[in-house]
């Protein structure tokens, strides 16, 4: 066993504030991190893979003031499988796993795939994990689309036992969950759906290069029976505070046939759910634009995918 | 800030370590252990500077707090030269001239070298995509990608990580 050298210099003094925490913490198991989280309330805040929560805390970006951390990365919740009928995700899975499951290579998760996919570089993947993705709470997270459209039943563990929220009521704002200070998401569970469900995920980024983050992205599904479709989702990511449904274009489509000008008139109606802002990445009109255009290519895309 | 002790191994020894709460991979790297190879860029996880093997994973030091690894095996850019002879990436990078001002080569080398860890014989489509995790201002990527594919046909699959 080699003794690290502790170099006590000024540089060093000064790279030590660069990321400042009173107390990190790592319970034994679920019921002590809720404690934890009950006993510090808005100072304590949930880490895993820490891909969102480094950034955010560090230097001079420094945006808030939690100052003890709880590390929820060794309590067991990286895992995926189907049994009866949902899929269970624990939370702590990271993205890469999910991009490399065959549970979502089929038709029906495929969105899910694509998200991963897209999601940043691979060597932040490797860290990132779906309940962070999801906590973070950004307008453009890429797997939120796709748990929308699929109808995903979150679990979140507090003081008083464990809760399910539908993941429709789970976003309140930017960065900001249905989630309470104490609470720990655990497990995100996907009801199964028939096989004639096709589903897909789009990004549209500035320079195509891995680590932007989206433009617009938005995930779709369709159930569909010889043309027909019996029920459509479709989630937009980045055009408004919280990724959501738009539940106005989805009804133009349950019950009609299928068609090129029917998806055409959904991916137009879907835009005009959208209240995008100007920002960095792009103007509020090209948003609106690009919104119609990947719904449209999504769909074409999901009903592609239905059956197979 | 609280102190805690973790144990890591590292390049293939393990350390005994009272690290803050709040320092990162990247900073007990390159202050503690004087791993300087491993660079530090943007700081927050979009140029791949700072790339390690962690359990056989090309992750960001700098995204990662250190005691977070406590027990981890980390594998830094100076943990791949075998003796005295350099690794096959190291010499792929230097005989095909994929090195200008050097800054990102220790990022780019780790992560084609977890790559080759998972996958042994990488095309140049998975190589380029694996590449886009490091960031480069001044060689560009098509020397990289000839060198990784040359290692990587070097090593046969003979990969440390």
């Amino acid at each position: 066993m080699k003794k690290g050298k502790l170099r006590v210099n000024e540089r060093r003094k000064t790279m030590s504030v660069y990321f400042q925490i009173e107390e990190y913490h790592r319970p034994r198991d679920l019921a002590q991190a809720v404690d934890i989280l009950s006993g510090f309330g808005n100072r304590a805040r949930v880490i895993a893979g820490g891909t969102d929560i480094l950034p955010r805390r560090a230097g001079v970006k420094k945006i808030d003031n939690i100052n003890h951390l709880v590390d929820i990365s060794r309590l067991g919740l990286d895992y995926l499988k189907r049994e009866g009928d949902h899929i269970f995700m624990g939370a702590g899975t990271t993205i890469n796993t999910i991009g490399a499951s065959p549970l979502f290579l089929s038709g029906p998760y495929g969105a899910l795939s694509d998200a991963a996919g897209a999601h940043s570089t691979s060597t932040i993947r490797n860290r990132a994990t779906v309940g962070g993705n999801l906590c973070n709470a950004s307008p453009c997270a890429d797997l939120a689309l796709p748990l929308l459209v699929l109808d995903a039943i979150l679990v979140a563990a507090g003081p008083e036992g464990k809760r399910h929220i539908p993941i429709e009521n789970f976003f309140k704002g930017v960065n900001y969950t249905a989630l309470n200070n104490e609470e720990v998401l655990v497990e995100i569970r996907i009801p199964l759906c028939s096989e004639k469900t096709g589903s897909s995920f789009l990004k549209l980024r500035r320079h195509q290069t891995a680590i932007d983050m989206a433009v617009v992205n938005v995930a779709t599904s369709l159930n569909c029976r010889e043309n027909r479709c019996e029920a459509a989702g479709i989630a937009l990511g980045s055009v408004a505070p919280v990724p959501f449904r738009a539940k106005k274009a989805e009804s133009m489509l349950a019950g009609a046939k299928l068609s090129k000008g029917i998806i055409e008139k959904a991916a137009v109606a879907a835009a005009g759910e959208a209240r995008p802002i100007d920002d960095v990445r792009s103007t509020s009109a090209y948003r609106k634009k690009m919104i119609a255009v990947l719904v449209r290519r999504s769909l074409e895309s999901s009903m592609r995918r239905c059956g197979q | 800030m609280k102190k805690m002790d973790i144990k890591i191994h590292v390049n293939g020894d393990w350390y005994e370590l009272a690290v803050n709460s709040g320092d990162r991979l990247v900073d007990v790297l390159r202050d503690q252990l004087d791993l300087t190879g491993t660079k530090e860029g943007c700081g927050e996880g979009e140029c791949g500077a700072c790339t390690v093997n962690l359990d056989g994973k090309a992750v960001l030091s700098c995204l990662i707090l250190a005691v977070q690894v406590d027990g981890c095996t980390i594998l830094t850019i100076e943990g791949l030269q075998r003796g005295s002879e350099l690794h096959p990436l190291q010499k792929a990078f230097t005989s095909e001239s994929a090195i200008q001002c050097g800054y990102c080569t220790p990022g780019m080398i780790m992560s084609a070298n977890a790559l080759i860890y998972n996958e042994p014989e990488p095309d140049e489509d998975t190589i380029r995509k694996n590449l886009s995790n490091n960031l480069c201002r001044c060689t560009g990527y098509d020397r990289p990608v000839k060198a990784v594919l040359k290692a990587a046909k070097d090593m046969k699959g003979d990969t440390n990580v």
